[in-house]
């Protein structure tokens, strides 16, 4: 119960909206020590709500984004082999050559660890990297500890970093990895949440333009044959798009008159598909 | 606590595990779970690993707090699975009587629409009085894939399926847990498919090799030469055309994904495709064969280098892949039989192998994996056959 009180509670942040049941979940992640991992369709706020947690904890955020030819090596600490090669050769910099250690650098996974206070340790789409590299990355995460091997040191993290992982559902995670996370499904917003996030964004938003756009953004999300739909992010790229427009009167969009698709639409034949229904919205 | 609550989920198919469900105990400990809506959170992030059973866990969930029945199969699938055992009826009255316990002369004289209404009944009583009974037809099985991931009511016997009894393999898939018996598993499929790999050197000079700047240097009395190369990347295409309709298929369902996973994650350049049972005018780029047709025409256009890997348990009623006509889909009428486009891709992708999942000493019995092997190369979707369908790939000419 101590530790409980000790753990200052998540609830949402300035630039986030948060439903009851992901507090729930992140809150119970941090308690047991756990990395979550959200899954969803992209622009849906996995990133975004690690950026919440960190400003609401008032914690440090360290954003690991993961690359396909990614090796868990590069995460953890890289050995600047050239740097040292330099200068024992010109000696001329301040650095210890026969001490190793001097030219290790940490990765995102060793900064995290080292680190004075805890952090928040964003490992964003996960998925784009290998099976081995996600089943040993949580190893260490499970272990809070890795090697350093040229110096034969082990690192040991002084405190356990909030793990917060992304997924876009490329592909699926292996079993061993999903076992150590808690996992979450963030589903794609109801009209009524989707109001009040865009609200965030833009407090002042005329509430004409607020629910006429939202319609039309839930309308066009319904087009079939969409490889991509827009998402939040999108919307609310549309929406401060809708608002510099000096030109732009909110009956247009009542009256099915929609621009700038492509701001909601990137894909080239998603566009033209787009183009071609809203053609159908004026009558 | 809530142990029930553990086996019913894993009973309809949700992969828990122990150490998940210990971890929920501590949470509870901790006094993190104070009311029931908090557990179900809580429980579910903890639990539930995919989006895909969230719907199960829900169904589940209301089951053990609030007393909700879990969903039984409708009636439209009770009449399908009726309509299978039709078909096995009338294949093999006497194996089908023997199975079901019932008088097949009394049956004989039942009209077909009365053989289909006196199994419906059947089955209804079964699933009604047998949950996890030991009888025939399983209910609350979970078909660990398909279209629409897993199936909530029940095991599904979907449309025809040849040469292999439906009650057999309903009867089957009640004991038999494919992620532990499915002959491979990723990392074997990983350690095998690795091979295939055709790693050049590309783009820029920008890696440093540092045993020859070492050489280099030290060739120098000291003086640094730094010695960069290329990166390799993996320059093979793939394409990988899934039968992943059908019965018949179903149960390799389980090793073709793990196939299919691996796929995605080793070939940068992969192309997946998919078909029904065999190749007609068009593969097909989304799973449920609807949206995105491919022109099998249309293939010439890629790079012949590519290597095409088919992946089908080849078989199929033999007009379907000899006969004009032969789809069994309506709309996907071809003037061509399936058997020229079988050819029409052997000639344009010389590197091209046939995997399946039916065991070699079967083959002999179906006609039609004989015809196709005589086009494609086929090899046995195991460790063993994938080795040597990778040899097979790999060859030069």
């Amino acid at each position: 119960m101590n530790q409980e009180n000790e753990l200052r509670k998540f609830c949402g942040a300035s630039q986030y909206v948060l439903d009851d049941e992901l507090a729930e979940i992140v809150n119970i992640s941090i308690a047991l020590e756990m990395p979550l991992l959200l899954k969803g369709e992209p622009g849906t706020g996995k990133t975004m709500l690690a950026h919440a947690i960190t400003e609401a904890l008032n914690m440090r955020l360290i954003l690991l984004n993961v690359k396909s030819s990614m090796k868990l090596i590069d995460a953890l600490y890289q050995y600047d082999t050239l740097t040292r090669l330099n200068d024992s050769r010109f000696g001329d910099s301040t650095r210890d050559v026969s001490n190793i250690e001097e030219y290790i650098r940490m990765g995102k996974i060793g900064q995290s660890f080292v680190s004075d206070e805890r952090v928040v340790l964003l490992i964003d789409e996960i998925d784009k990297a290998d099976t081995d590299f996600q089943d040993d990355m949580l190893d260490i995460l499970d272990q809070m500890q890795f090697d350093i091997i040229e110096i034969d040191k082990t690192i040991t993290a002084k405190h356990r970093p909030i793990v917060v992982i992304t997924s876009n559902a490329k592909k699926d995670l292996s079993d061993p990895f999903l076992g150590r996370c808690n996992f979450h499904h963030i589903a794609f917003p109801e009209p009524d949440m989707m109001k009040s996030i865009v609200r965030v964004h833009f407090p002042d938003i005329d509430k004409e333009l607020l629910n006429s756009a939202v319609q039309a953004f839930y309308r066009l999300r319904e087009i079939k044959e969409i490889e991509k739909k827009p998402a939040t992010r999108e919307l609310i790229n549309w929406i401060r798009a809708l608002r510099a427009d000096p030109d732009f009167r909110v009956k247009d969009l009542i009256k099915g008159n929609i621009p700038y698709l492509g701001v909601l639409f990137k894909k080239s034949p998603d566009y033209s598909t787009a183009q071609k229904t809203v053609a159908h919205f004026k009558i | 606590m809530f142990i029930d609550f553990f086996y019913t989920l894993r009973k309809v198919g949700i992969p828990v595990t122990p150490t998940a469900f210990l971890r929920l105990h501590k949470a509870l400990n901790m006094g993190l779970i104070n009311s029931v809506d908090n557990f179900y959170t809580a429980a579910r992030s903890i639990l539930v690993k995919s989006e895909r059973y969230f719907d199960l866990y829900d169904q589940v969930f209301a089951h053990r707090f609030q007393g909700v029945d879990l969903e039984e199969p409708d009636e439209r699938e009770l009449s399908e699975i009726a309509r299978a055992l039709l078909e096995e009826w009338l294949k093999d009255p006497q194996q089908l009587a023997d199975l079901l316990g019932i008088d097949e002369s009394e049956l004989g004289k039942l009209s077909p629409d009365e053989l289909i209404e006196y199994f419906l009944e059947r089955l209804k009583e079964q699933t009604e009085a047998h949950h996890g009974g030991d009888k025939w037809i399983g209910t609350g099985g979970t078909s660990p894939v398909g279209h629409s991931g897993y199936h909530p009511g029940g095991m599904r016997v979907g449309g025809i399926s040849r040469n292999k009894s439906a009650v057999k393999v309903a009867m089957d898939r009640r004991y038999r847990d494919y992620s532990q018996e499915a002959p491979l598993t990723q990392s074997q499929m990983g350690e095998a498919l690795k091979r295939l790999r055709n790693m050049v050197p590309v783009g820029p000079k920008d890696r440093i090799n540092i045993d020859k700047t070492i050489y280099q240097t030290v060739k120098n009395a000291g003086e640094i030469e730094i010695i960069f190369d290329q990166s390799l990347k993996d320059r093979l295409k793939v394409i990988l055309a899934v039968d992943n309709g059908g019965w018949s298929m179903d149960p390799y369902v389980h090793v073709v994904q793990t196939l299919f996973n691996y796929a995605r994650s080793q070939f940068k350049d992969l192309k997946n495709f998919y078909f029904h049972n065999t190749i007609y005018r068009y593969l097909w780029e989304d799973p449920r064969r609807h949206y995105k047709p491919y022109p099998v025409d249309e293939l010439v256009r890629l790079d012949p280098e590519t290597r095409f890997i088919i992946v089908g348990d080849a078989s199929m009623a033999p007009y379907e892949l000899m006969s004009e006509h032969g789809s069994i889909y309506f709309q996907e009428r071809s003037e061509k039989p399936s058997l020229e486009q079988l050819h029409f891709i052997a000639e344009t992708f010389p590197h091209a192998v046939w995997l399946n999942p039916v065991p070699p000493y079967e083959w002999n019995y179906t006609q039609t994996i004989g015809v196709i092997r005589k086009i494609f190369p086929m090899f046995e979707l195991t460790l063993d056959g994938l080795e040597k369908a990778v040899a097979h790939l790999v060859r030069k000419n």
